[in-house]
């Protein structure tokens, strides 16, 4: 992730006495030690912090050593595991709708529709609102007795089919999966036009010199080539879903019947929500999900991007 | 398969198919995705300008008469003229310092060479993948040790904290691209450190810095985990934890709650209207390649 950012004259640059890429270490210090002071206090000192609490059962200002009891209960909790597997079912398969929803969309743009720069601007548009808004919204769209989708059911005639979207165990999270795909899909759909537009052209006009039909040039030639970026759309949408909050907690609530539960959530209910006055056990369980997001993001990036990169 | 073969019509090389048919299917696709995005938009915008008494009777009705007096009441009567200053002055005052914090960082990461600079550079960014649960209990435990919990301050101080990373990544990779000879010439010229960030780095930097800006704006005053967690005092309440307040004491209001969304939402749309493309490069800068 660090190494390909290296600065590119680094080689070049002889090193002479006047180096003007060294400086001394009182200039580097004005420079860094703001952002480093603001990281260390407010972002390394916390988690290690977290970290550390997850020892201890922590009411008010009274910390007891519990060692890893925590984690024990932890592993025997069924809200815990739910949650988990809802956070894992949202965060693998939502990213496919997200990113190949965008791809369609930039291919839309790209093959040259009028107004291109008008709908891309309003496809964008979502992604800019807060999950407070959108949640408001879509909260209203599902709503049961007005809400649009249950009306234009009605409207043509499936009115049986009418449901309580966020009522219903079975729909919730899928409910909630469509909005959120509703938010992101303009900012995936951003990125495949950049990408696409930074294609060689050269490949795809020799690809229509071959007289190759848009299905074909997509599957053999679009795609292919826009690889690395659509491993990393996935690899950000990934990371933004397991780390979903607001969006679940403000339309469902975690519920019904915990079928929307995530794990950040889940979190939240347990160290403020629950008067359950112990900051030790959320802190567990941010710790263990802190470890698996890290751990996900590291594979994913091996395992995705290892694969051999296309050379153009 | 059917719609790729439709995005074919205005591709002189592909094989003809009817084209009015495929070109009207791209349009009818095309049309149907943007009633769905702007849509919901534009009726939750209709609804803001009417009563709930109205609303309640036809939720898709044309407003009529438009009930500007709406946003009176909501500003005024329903409390969101406070949040809405208190959402400004958290985020005015966070993107302010982390732009200027951030990009001295990521000039000095960006333009000289001394042992670490990887290793800090990585250390900053990384935090970008944290879920916010592993700072959020403890940021909660530090704030009320300082006398800092509930407080506008507080929040700001998270907040800088928050867009950091995003800052010095974005910040750093546009720097890097700034040519050596400029820095060389104005050493040559007798600038000192300070004075080549402050006349060379920010003035050629600016277009970066704002996209910057604008992002970390947007980002901050759409927050909403700390700010529920870091304030409990209605007075101190920023936009979106104050809607959300508003809608768990006012379910029914729907009228009101449009309103008050609107109010919130409207300084984006702004920016947005304004900023648009320095907004979607921004977005984008990262997650290409």
């Amino acid at each position: 992730m660090t190494s390909t950012t290296a600065l590119p004259d680094d080689i070049k640059s002889p090193g002479s006495v006047a180096d003007p890429r060294r400086t001394s270490w009182p200039v580097l210090v004005v420079f860094l030690v703001p952002a480093l002071a603001i990281y260390v206090g407010l972002t390394a000192y916390p988690a290690f912090r977290t970290i550390y609490d997850s020892f201890f059962t922590i009411e008010g200002l009274d910390a007891t050593f519990v060692g890893l009891d925590n984690y024990r209960a932890l592993m025997s909790d069924e809200t815990f595991w739910v949650a988990v597997r809802n956070t894992f079912v949202w965060s693998f398969i939502a990213p496919i709708l997200d990113v190949s929803t965008g791809l369609l969309l930039a291919l839309a743009l790209y093959a040259g529709v009028p107004f291109a720069r008008f709908l891309r601007v309003a496809w964008f548009t979502p992604v800019l609102l807060s999950y407070v808004v959108v949640a408001i919204l879509w909260m209203w769209i599902y709503n049961y007795d007005w809400g649009i989708l249950n009306e234009l059911l009605r409207v043509v005639g499936l009115g049986a089919l009418a449901q309580s979207w966020l009522g219903d165990p079975n729909l919730a999270l899928g409910a909630l999966i469509v909005t959120h795909a509703w938010k992101w899909a303009g900012f995936n759909m951003v990125v495949c036009l950049a990408a696409i537009h930074s294609l060689p052209r050269e490949v795809l006009e020799a690809a229509d010199l071959d007289n190759c039909g848009w299905g074909a040039k997509l599957r053999h030639v679009i795609v292919p080539m826009l690889r690395p970026t659509l491993l990393n759309l996935y690899i950000l949408a990934f990371i933004g879903k397991m780390k979903i909050f607001d969006l679940v907690w403000i339309m469902t609530g975690g519920g019904p019947l915990w079928a929307t539960e995530t794990v950040s959530t889940y979190v939240y209910k347990r160290a403020f929500n629950w008067n359950t006055f112990d900051l030790g056990y959320p802190s567990a369980i941010a710790t263990v999900w802190f470890g698996v997001v890290c751990a996900a993001v590291i594979i994913l990036n091996r395992v995705l991007a290892s694969k051999d990169r296309l050379e153009y | 398969m059917a719609l790729f073969s439709m995005l074919g019509a205005r591709d002189p090389g592909a094989t003809p198919l009817p084209r009015l048919f495929a070109r009207g299917g791209l349009a009818l696709v095309i049309g149907a995705y943007t009633i769905y995005t702007l849509g919901p938009f534009l009726w939750l915008a209709s609804m803001s300008v009417r009563t709930t008494g109205e609303i309640s009777l036809d939720h898709y009705a044309w407003p009529s008469p438009f009930h500007w007096e709406q946003f009176r009441i909501a500003w005024v009567d329903s409390n969101f003229a406070t949040y809405f200053w208190n959402s400004t002055l958290v985020v005015v005052g966070a993107v302010a310092v982390v732009t200027l914090v951030g990009a001295a960082a990521a000039h000095a990461l960006a333009r000289y060479r001394f042992k670490g600079n990887r290793l800090i550079y990585a250390v900053l960014f990384s935090s970008i993948i944290f879920p916010p649960q592993i700072t959020l209990i403890s940021l909660y435990q530090i704030l009320v040790d300082y006398n800092l919990y509930n407080s506008l301050l507080g929040l700001t101080l998270v907040y800088i904290s928050l867009q950091l990373p995003l800052t010095v990544y974005l910040l750093e990779g546009f720097f890097a691209r700034i040519p050596q000879d400029l820095f060389d010439a104005a050493k040559m010229d007798g600038y000192g450190d300070i004075e080549i960030f402050r006349r060379i780095v920010l003035p050629i930097g600016m277009p970066a810095i704002a996209t910057t800006l604008i992002l970390n704006f947007i980002q901050l005053w759409n927050e909403f985990l700390f700010a529920v967690v870091l304030i409990t005092d209605p007075d101190k309440r920023t936009l979106p934890i104050g809607i959300r307040a508003f809608m768990g004491d006012h379910f029914q209001d729907i009228g009101m709650i449009a309103a008050g969304v609107m109010i919130s939402v409207v300084p984006v749309i702004l920016a947005y209207i304004f900023f648009s493309e320095k907004l979607i490069r921004g977005m984008t800068a990262g997650a290409v390649k």
